[in-house]
């Protein structure tokens, strides 16, 4: 590494001759060391899904939940330093609050990244303070339908249009992804963390920008990938978990919630078996 | 709650006619018109004895006329171990406003429960009496408009009654009646426990008669002075009745009963 | 247009007189609400063996004036309880917008293993009126909490600008206290009646409340939102109409309407 020695990677605030933050790149580091975490946008939801690397025998299965909700319709999974993701998410609850307090209204999914990458990045601008250890993928449903503001009592006027273009089109399902560097970008599909790469090529196939994929496909695919991107570190127990958000007649009803146990046993057991499936190719093609 | 729907029109706002519509913005300071306090009726009792406390307080709750609910307990036990009231020694009764003697039993209980916290040991009646004083008269320019009566056994075991006034003026006493009907039960106490105007027969005429000399009563006489106040109460006061609940405090704990008085 | 900006958007002096800047408060003090300002009247409710029925009507009122006639003043907080509220409708919309981020704040950290009952939500508005009330900066409101218990038992209970607090198996707020209270109290006079009354009993019970305080109350309307809370979950309608009316007793009246004087 370039950086080492030359006094350029000591300090946030600093740049490096050929424009490079160090302590950044750094940050970077340390997510590529977390559990593999991916994000899916199907056509009527999103999905997350985390490798959750099993640190001890003496943890309770099942409990210590990583993934989290913000405000009721949004969800966050990062990888990287846990105590940095739950700041994260801690900040992001805040912001979602104080944007109901303002507007009367959830925080829409593209406001909270924009505001979540404004907070990261300014953790790259000061001496005093590091960047974010965590690489966070946020997915929402925003409303499609008119949703009455915070506090509101009646319906309005009942004739005419009451100030609201016909036939415009609100909400749907969002998905961001926000580095340790500030930056976020909307995804159909992402991954961060250890077996990121694997689990990139296995959303690419995918082909989720035609939009095709339902939320109940894009929870076992969810499922399948986190599965194969742990084949790289199979020595390490891990437990799956998995939250989703569908639109107000889908299944969760416009809240972000843990995909329920059957569905997850059920995708499991698929993920397993498609495994396996490759195990025999993999053999077949050893044995021809 | 009388005060949230007068069925006047609001103040600043327009009135039921055009003409008393005001033109000119009122000037110089505005009265508060906000009134924090209510009266809830009811009345309660104490009766200290030899080696037991009984407390009692009828369960109605009124608003004017009205008559909110036909239980609402006057009566809390003090510095319990859970929510059942297991392992409490001292009993609190408030009556006047609800929501005064509420927040009032709530401040207490929690400050006996932290000095066995941090004592390692109950509470005596005798610090619980002062301690309480003390928060009544912490707030005696915004008083818990409230009468309290509290019970227990003392130190060396003998009933212990101290009343109190809305802003922590206390004193030991073998018997007490508060609230809506104090008035009509008291001067009855007085007579029956303290045994004022009555005179040995024959001892004499005018002031040479003799005071009868009052002594701790038994038990179950008290239980039944208690039951005979509180039915006469209900017959002369519109605030009292639909229950009466009695808490009797002795060396084996607190003993609770519960008895129907008349709802009308 | 002069070149004062201060000016601007102002009444013009030499027209309308000097500009009457009393109400721009810059140093005064805080003012409180003193009296409620758009209010609604009368919430009902009444407990039966498996739940809670609670109604109120849809009418927000200016003094005399019927306002707004679509308000809803029942709230649904979850799946096991429905809040009530009278008397004035901006600090209801008020504890709305709290109730609102409780419940955020709630799915947080406990996920929904155990929600917050009506007794929970109960305890919770009554401490957030009395600490109003003590602030002298009260929220103009009577609630009547309805719903399930943690033993998943009927609750109901009130609680109103003064932090007061009672429970019962009936109970009405504003006129209904008047008015309804007695009705209820006719066939559910105490707790061990509770376990008599059907939900049909119930919801009949309730409607027919509605329906004499429609006759009675002059600042109620016949449109109103009903809930039966049971373990099956809240059933809230918005839009009840009321059934069933008869004027026939306001026949020997004055001042309905059918005598010239």
């Amino acid at each position: 590494m370039t950086s080492i020695g030359t006094g350029y990677d000591l300090s946030n605030s600093v740049f490096s001759p050929d424009g490079r933050n160090f302590q950044v790149e750094y940050a970077v580091k340390a997510v590529e060391n977390g559990g593999t975490a991916i994000g899916i946008r199907c056509k009527d939801g999103v999905v997350l899904a985390l490798e959750k690397l099993i640190t001890s025998k003496l943890l309770k299965h099942g409990a210590n939940k990583r993934i989290a909700t913000v405000d009721r319709n949004m969800g966050v999974v990062s990888s990287g330093l846990l105590p940095d993701g739950r700041h994260f998410v801690s900040r992001a609850r805040d912001e979602a609050a104080e944007w109901r307090r303002f507007y009367k209204a959830p925080i829409p999914t593209s406001a909270l990244a924009n505001r979540m990458g404004s907070y990261v990045q300014v953790y790259t601008l000061y001496s005093s303070v590091r960047p974010f250890g965590v690489t966070s993928i946020v997915g929402g449903w925003d409303p499609e339908s008119e949703l009455p503001v915070d506090g509101q009592v009646g319906s309005g006027p009942s004739v005419g249009a009451g100030g609201k273009t016909e036939g415009a089109q609100h909400g749907g399902p969002f998905l961001y992804m926000i580095e340790p560097s500030g930056l976020y970008w909307g995804y159909y599909g992402a991954a961060t963390g250890k077996g990121r790469q694997s689990a990139k090529s296995e959303l690419e196939k995918l082909d989720l920008a035609a939009g095709n994929l339902t939320l109940e496909e894009g929870v076992k695919e969810a499922a399948r990938i986190i599965y194969v991107a742990h084949e790289d570190s199979k020595d390490k127990d891990f437990e799956l978990e998995m939250t989703w958000v569908s639109s107000l007649d889908g299944p969760t009803k416009g809240r972000h919630e843990e995909v329920p146990k059957e569905l997850r046993e059920e995708a499991e057991r698929l993920a397993k078996k498609a495994l396996e499936g490759d195990d025999d190719e993999t053999d077949d093609k050893m044995e021809e | 709650m009388a005060s949230v729907f007068s069925g006047a029109p609001p103040m600043s706002g327009p009135g039921y006619s055009f003409k008393q519509t005001p033109t000119v913005a009122s000037s110089g300071n505005r009265e508060h018109s906000f009134y924090p306090y209510t009266d809830n009726g009811g009345s309660t009792l104490g009766i200290s004895g030899a080696d037991f406390t009984i407390l009692a307080g009828d369960t109605r709750s009124t608003s004017g006329y009205n008559i909110n609910t036909r239980y609402a307990p006057k009566l809390f036990k003090i510095g319990s171990e859970g929510p059942d009231g297991a392992g409490a020694r001292i009993v609190l009764s408030v009556v006047g406003f609800a929501a005064d003697g509420d927040a009032l039993k709530e401040r207490l209980d929690t400050i006996v429960k932290m000095y066995k916290y941090q004592h390692g040991k109950p509470m005596s009646v005798a610090a619980c009496a002062q301690r309480l004083s003390h928060i009544l008269y912490n707030k005696r320019f915004f008083p818990y408009y409230v009468h309290a009566i509290l019970g227990g056994l003392d130190e060396e075991g003998r009933g212990a009654l101290y009343s109190y006034d809305p802003v922590g003026s206390y004193e030991r006493e073998q018997c007490r009646a508060a609230g809506a009907a104090a008035s009509l039960i008291m001067p009855f106490l007085d007579n029956q426990v303290n045994l004022k105007n009555q005179y040995m027969p024959g001892s004499g005429v005018g002031h040479a008669l003799e005071q009868r000399v009052p002594e701790p009563l038994p038990k179950k006489d008290v239980e039944e002075l208690v039951r005979d106040a509180f039915t006469s109460a209900v017959e002369r006061h519109i605030e009292v009745g639909d229950g009466l609940q009695m808490m009797i405090i002795t060396k084996d704990g607190i003993q609770e009963t519960f008895n129907k008085l008349k709802e009308d | 247009m002069n070149h004062l900006p201060q000016a601007w958007g102002r009444p013009r002096d030499d027209v309308y007189g000097a500009y009457d800047s009393s109400h721009l408060q810059t140093s005064g003090p805080n003012q409180h609400t003193q009296s409620p300002v758009v209010t609604g009247t009368s919430v009902v409710a009444v407990k039966f063996k498996d739940g809670v029925v609670i109604a109120a009507d849809n009418l927000a009122s200016y003094g005399s004036l019927a306002r707004f006639t679509d308000v809803k003043r029942l709230r649904r907080f979850n799946s096991q309880v429905v809040v009530g509220f009278g008397g004035d409708v901006s600090d209801m919309q008020y504890l709305d917008r709290l109730l609102n981020s409780l419940d955020i704040r709630e799915n947080y950290s406990s996920a929904s293993d155990s929600p917050l009952h009506a007794k929970n939500l109960h305890t919770y508005l009554s401490k957030v009126m009395y600490k109003r009330r003590s602030d002298f900066n009260p929220l103009w409101n009577h609630l009547l909490v309805a719903g399930l218990d943690g033993e998943q038992k009927p609750f109901l209970a009130s609680a109103d600008l003064l932090g007061t607090t009672f429970a019962s198996s009936t109970l009405a707020t504003g006129f209904g206290a008047h008015l309804a209270q007695p009705i209820l109290r006719r066939t559910v006079p105490d707790e061990d009646s509770v376990q008599k009354v059907t939900k049909e009993q119930a919801v009949e019970l309730v409607k027919e409340c509605m329906k004499v305080l429609f006759y009675r109350d002059a600042r109620s309307m016949d449109k109103y939102s009903i809930a039966v809370v049971t373990k099956e979950g809240v059933d809230l309608k918005e839009d009840e109409k009321l059934e069933k009316q008869s004027w026939a007793f306001a026949e020997g009246i004055r001042g309905y309407g059918t005598q010239i004087n």
